[in-house]
């Protein structure tokens, strides 16, 4: 393979108008353009039809619910706290998080997860967000209904979930827009999308196996 | 734009799940045709892109920026094309020797028949790339994408992306040369 002259490059680039090249690079600039348009004919084909049919049978996507409905199942859902280690930095975060762990058992409501649930907590340190919420595979990565709370406003958000035992992958998103892997996650896995994004991993151990 | 993709992906995720046949019908033809030209078989690229719309329409509520859907459903029909390939078995016919489609009829014109010959030949040059440059290629030359766009549906840094087009024009004019000749 030899290399072509870097002019033609420019002109297939748009960066050069092909009617300055000299003739014999005009040719080969024609000839490429000539076979990329060849290979713009569509195939006579289609799987619109067998596309719809499948997914017809799958749970539709759902983005977020309203504000009432996400009130309603905040008041529905059992809530309690536990605690994941995090690096020694967090120990104002540790603190905060054992009074939490404290706090509902003083006023003796803590729901119980059923034996197939654990406790997640999702700790993140995003300083002057304004929103940071939780989307992963246990909510159909769908907005709006698990929000981290930084009640003191110290840049650390905090909430804590019942979920199945088992693995979850999830991330956060920060002022509604921007999606981040936890930093703190003990596990990443790609995302499947390419572009070598990571999905973090967090482990939810069943109730009856915590102590 | 009336119904453009955020409108659509939204009414979709609001349980209009039917709306994402929209979608299906504005996409499909540059789909089949970016699988086709990467697979080189036209039943194989109809199998990547019906997995990839099956799996848009699963993950739709993770596609992050709904107005850049076109990029997002390339880069998942691409990481599709080149599953397929991965798959491809040893004894599998390699794409570049792969027959070429029968593209003609026997009540085609004469002018019918000598595209489609054509066109066979431009897709074996295509076929005899490597997967990477034949993928650059086609984004830029075929589906008339952006760098910026390609670098959004590959992952690949834009100059990695220029050296692969510029790679797939120098092998791909050798190679018409070579059939010329």
């Amino acid at each position: 393979m030899s290399p072509i002259d870097p002019r033609l490059q420019e002109a297939l680039d748009g960066e050069r108008d092909a009617g300055e090249l000299p003739a014999d690079l005009r040719e080969a600039c024609a000839r490429l353009i000539s076979a990329a348009e060849l290979l713009q004919t569509t195939p006579r084909l289609s799987v619109a039809t067998h596309v719809m049919t499948e997914i017809r049978q799958i749970p539709a996507p759902v983005q977020s619910h309203g504000p009432l409905h996400r009130m309603i199942r905040w008041f529905g859902r059992p809530r309690a706290v536990t605690v994941r280690l995090r690096p020694a930095w967090t120990l104002a975060l540790a603190a905060g998080l054992a009074a939490l762990l404290l706090l509902p058992s003083q006023q003796g409501s803590i729901p119980t997860p059923r034996a197939s649930e654990g406790i997640a907590n999702f700790v993140g340190h995003f300083p002057g967000a304004r929103s940071v919420e939780v989307v992963g595979s246990f909510n159909n990565w769908s907005r709006g209904s698990l929000h981290l709370n930084d009640d003191d406003h110290d840049g650390i958000w905090h909430v804590a979930a019942i979920l199945p035992a088992g693995p979850h992958e999830y991330m956060f998103v920060v002022d509604g827009e921007r999606w981040v892997p936890d930093p703190l996650a003990g596990r990443y896995v790609d995302d499947g999308f390419g572009a070598g994004q990571e999905n973090s991993v967090l482990f939810v151990r069943p109730a009856a196996a915590q102590p | 734009m009336v119904n453009d993709d955020a409108d659509v992906v939204a009414r979709v995720l609001a349980g209009d799940g039917e709306a994402f046949g929209i979608l299906i019908r504005r996409y499909e033809p540059g789909l089949l045709r970016f699988a086709t030209r990467m697979l080189g078989n036209p039943d194989a690229a109809a199998d990547a892109v019906a997995e990839s719309f099956v799996r848009a329409y699963r993950h739709l509520a993770q596609c992050r920026d709904p107005s850049r859907l076109r990029s997002w459903l390339y880069r998942i029909t691409g990481n599709r094309c080149r599953s397929h390939l991965a798959r491809r078995h040893t004894n599998d016919i390699p794409l570049s020797e792969a027959p070429a489609p029968a593209l003609a009829e026997a009540s085609d014109t004469w002018e019918v028949i000598e595209r489609s010959e054509q066109v066979a030949l431009v897709e074996r040059a295509l076929a005899a790339l490597p997967a990477e440059k034949r993928e650059a290629f086609v984004l830029k030359h075929v589906e008339g994408m952006s760098y910026e766009e390609m670098a959004a549906v590959t992952g690949a840094r834009i100059p990695t992306l220029k050296m692969r087009v510029h790679r797939a024009r120098e092998a791909l004019l050798e190679a018409l040369e070579e059939v010329v000749r």
